[in-house]
C-alpha cells in the first residue's frame, strides 16, 4: 500500500502535471513507468519527488514502446501502475495499448496532447483524439476522458483507475500541453470522502501458490490460431463494451436546452466555448455547448437529441476535425446542417468563436 | 466580470515565464482566479517565450484570448509574433533599450521603457525580469505591492535570506518598474 498525501479537502495552485501526480496518488496508484517527453514530464518529476513521502515506485524506460509494455507487466503482477505520454511518444506506445485491449489489461495512461504531426510542437494540440481512440491496430476498445482544467484532471484521473479495473479495458486522461503546463486554483481531496471507493486490484498473474495445485494456471492470450477464434473473442469484447458505454459515457451541456447553435466541442476548447456561450447570449445569439467528456464511447443518445433541437452545428477543434468525424458517425440520419471552426494545433478563443457563431447567424451553413 | 488579460514576452532566458509565475502565484495569494499558460518552442535558451496570465474576480472560462489588455514585448522577435494580440483597447509596452523596432499597431497607449538599460547601468543585469515584474504590476493594477513581495519571497525566499542584500535588489527593480509606468502614464 503506498502512503496517501492528500487526507483532507486542499486547495492548491498546480499546474495540470503535478495536478495528475497528485491525483493518481490519490487513487492508490502504487507504480508510475514512463519516458520523458514534452508536455507531460512534470507527471514523472512530481510523481517522483513525493516518492519519499508516497512510497510508491518508478521505473523510467529506455522509450515509450518499453513503457507501455512495463506498465503492462506491472499491472500483471497486480499493481495500480499507470503510464503517461504525448505526441510521437503515444504514437510508439500503440503497441502496448493495442495488448491491452486484446488481453483486457486495466491500463491506464494520461495523454498531453502537443502539436503534430511528427515532432511539431512541444507546446499544445487535439491532434491526438483519434489516436487515442483509436490508435493500434484494432478495435479501440477503450475508454477515453477528455479533461477541461485542472479539476476535471484530478476527478478523471481518479475515476480512469476504477474505470478501467472495472471493466478492464484500457482508459485515458486525454488533455492537452495547455493543461498539462497552465496553472490554475484545485481542490484536492481524498476520494473516500466523495464516496468513491477504489475498486481493489488483483494481480492476474503471479498469484499465491503453486499452479495446478493450490490455483488453476492462468492463460492470457493476445495469440490466435484461427481467424473465427479470433472473432468470437472480439464479439465478446464487443459486447462488454457496448454494455460498459452505457455505464460510463459522460457529457456536459451548457445553455444547450434552448440553442438554435450547438458548439460542439470537447477538452479545453469546450472551455472557450463556454466563454463565447455567455457573451453571444449577451448579444441576444441562443447558443449553447455540447461537451462529449468520454470521447470514447461517446453518449450517443444525448449528443442526438441536442443536435435534433438545434438549428445549426458548430463544431470547433484544435485538429482538422477529429472529433467531428467521430460524432458524424453517430449522427447518422439528422440533418441538421453544421460549420467547422478548426485551427490545428492551435487554442481557439471565445473570440474565435463569438465570430464565428455570429457570421453562422448572418448566413446560415446548408451542410 | 473584471478580467484582465496579459501576454508578456520576449526571448528565452530574459526571465519572462519566472515573472509570470510570480504574478500569478500572487495573485492565487490574493484570492483572486487566475490561469497562467507557458508558450515556448523546444529551446533551452532563446526562441521567444510568451506567458498568457489572466487574473479575475470570477471563474475563468477560455484559457487562451485572441487579444490582450496588457501586452508587454521585450524583443523585436517579440513584437513581430506579438502584434496579433493587440486591440484597440490594449495597452502595449515594449523596451525600447532591447528592440530596435517599435510596435505598428493601433491600440490604446503605446509605452516604450528602457528597462534592460536600467537594469545594466543602474542595478544589475540580473533584476531586469523584476523591473518588468513592476511594469506589470504598475501597468495590470489589479495587485497590490505586498502581494508581489509575499509571492517573490515564496520563489526567492531562500535565495534572499542566504544574501539580505539581494532582497533590497529586486526591491529596488519592482520599484523603478513600477515608476517607469507611473511616469509615462503622467506625461
Amino acid at each position: 500500500m503506498v502512503n496517501k498525501l492528500i487526507k483532507e479537502d486542499t486547495k492548491m495552485f498546480l499546474t495540470g502535471n503535478e495536478v495528475l501526480a497528485y491525483a493518481a496518488n490519490a487513487a492508490e496508484a502504487d507504480f508510475m513507468y514512463g519516458y520523458p517527453i514534452t508536455p507531460q514530464n512534470e507527471i514523472m518529476h512530481t510523481w517522483c519527488k513525493l516518492l519519499p513521502k508516497t512510497e510508491a515506485g518508478f521505473l523510467q524506460t529506455e522509450d515509450e514502446i518499453s513503457a507501455g509494455f512495463s506498465t503492462l507487466g506491472g499491472i500483471l503482477a497486480g499493481k495500480r501502475a499507470f503510464t503517461a505520454t504525448a505526441g510521437p511518444g503515444n504514437v510508439i506506445m500503440q503497441d502496448a495499448q493495442s495488448m491491452a485491449e486484446m488481453m483486457r489489461i486495466p491500463f491506464v495512461c494520461a495523454v498531453m496532447q502537443r502539436g503534430g504531426p511528427s515532432t511539431a510542437t512541444v507546446i499544445y494540440a487535439q491532434q491526438e483524439t483519434r489516436l487515442t481512440c483509436y490508435g493500434g491496430n484494432g478495435e479501440g476498445f477503450r475508454i477515453v476522458y477528455s479533461t477541461a482544467g485542472h479539476q476535471d484532471l484530478y476527478d478523471y484521473m481518479i475515476k480512469a483507475f476504477n474505470t478501467a479495473w472495472k471493466y478492464r479495458f484500457p482508459t485515458y486522461v486525454l488533455a492537452d500541453g495547455y493543461q498539462g503546463k497552465m496553472r490554475e486554483p484545485v481542490m484536492l481531496y481524498d476520494p473516500a470522502s466523495r464516496g468513491i471507493k477504489m475498486v481493489p486490484v488483483t494481480p492476474s498473474l503471479l498469484g499465491e501458490g503453486q499452479i495446478g495445485i493450490d490455483r488453476k494456471s492462468v492463460h492470457m492470450r493476445n495469440t490466435y490460431n484461427m481467424e473465427e477464434e479470433l472473432m468470437e473473442v472480439l464479439d465478446s469484447y464487443q459486447v462488454d463494451y457496448d454494455k460498459m458505454a452505457e455505464e460510463v459515457a459522460e457529457y456536459e451541456e451548457y445553455k444547450a436546452e434552448d440553442a438554435e447553435i450547438l458548439i460542439i466541442a470537447h477538452g479545453i476548447v469546450a472551455r472557450s466555448a463556454r466563454t463565447a456561450v455567455d457573451e453571444l447570449r449577451e448579444k441576444g445569439i441562443k447558443a449553447g455547448l455540447f461537451r462529449p467528456i468520454t470521447i470514447r464511447p461517446l453518449a450517443v443518445k444525448p449528443l442526438r437529441n441536442a443536435v435534433s433541437r438545434a438549428k445549426q452545428i458548430l463544431f470547433t477543434e484544435s485538429a482538422n476535425g477529429q472529433l467531428a468525424q467521430m460524432v458524424l458517425e453517430k449522427l447518422y440520419g439528422l440533418t441538421t446542417p453544421y460549420s467547422t471552426l478548426y485551427k490545428m494545433g492551435v487554442g481557439v478563443t471565445g473570440d474565435d468563436l463569438v465570430e464565428k457563431v455570429e457570421s453562422m447567424v448572418k448566413s446560415p451553413s446548408v451542410v | 466580470m473584471a478580467r484582465t488579460k496579459i501576454v508578456l514576452a520576449g526571448e528565452g532566458g530574459q526571465g519572462v515565464q519566472s515573472i509570470a509565475k510570480i504574478l500569478v502565484e500572487a495573485g492565487y495569494e490574493a484570492g483572486k482566479q487566475v490561469l497562467y499558460i507557458p508558450n515556448f518552442g523546444v529551446e533551452q535558451r532563446g526562441g521567444v517565450s510568451i506567458a498568457f496570465c489572466q487574473i479575475a474576480d470570477e471563474t475563468i472560462g477560455e484559457p487562451r484570448y485572441s487579444k490582450g489588455d496588457i501586452i508587454i514585448m521585450l524583443s523585436d522577435r517579440a513584437i513581430d509574433r506579438c502584434e496579433r494580440y493587440v486591440s484597440e483597447n490594449s495597452t502595449v509596452v515594449y523596451d525600447t533599450s532591447v528592440c530596435t523596432i517599435k510596435p505598428e499597431c493601433k491600440c490604446k497607449n503605446i509605452i516604450g521603457i528602457d528597462a534592460n538599460k536600467i537594469a545594466n547601468e543602474k542595478l544589475s543585469a540580473r533584476v531586469f525580469n523584476i523591473i518588468i515584474l513592476g511594469v506589470l504590476l504598475a501597468a495590470t493594477n489589479v495587485l497590490e505591492l505586498s502581494d508581489i513581495k509575499n509571492a517573490m519571497e515564496k520563489a526567492l525566499g531562500k535565495k534572499f535570506d542566504a544574501k539580505p542584500e539581494l532582497r533590497e535588489l529586486n526591491y529596488k527593480a519592482l520599484e523603478m518598474g513600477m515608476n517607469l509606468v507611473k511616469e509615462k502614464a503622467a506625461l
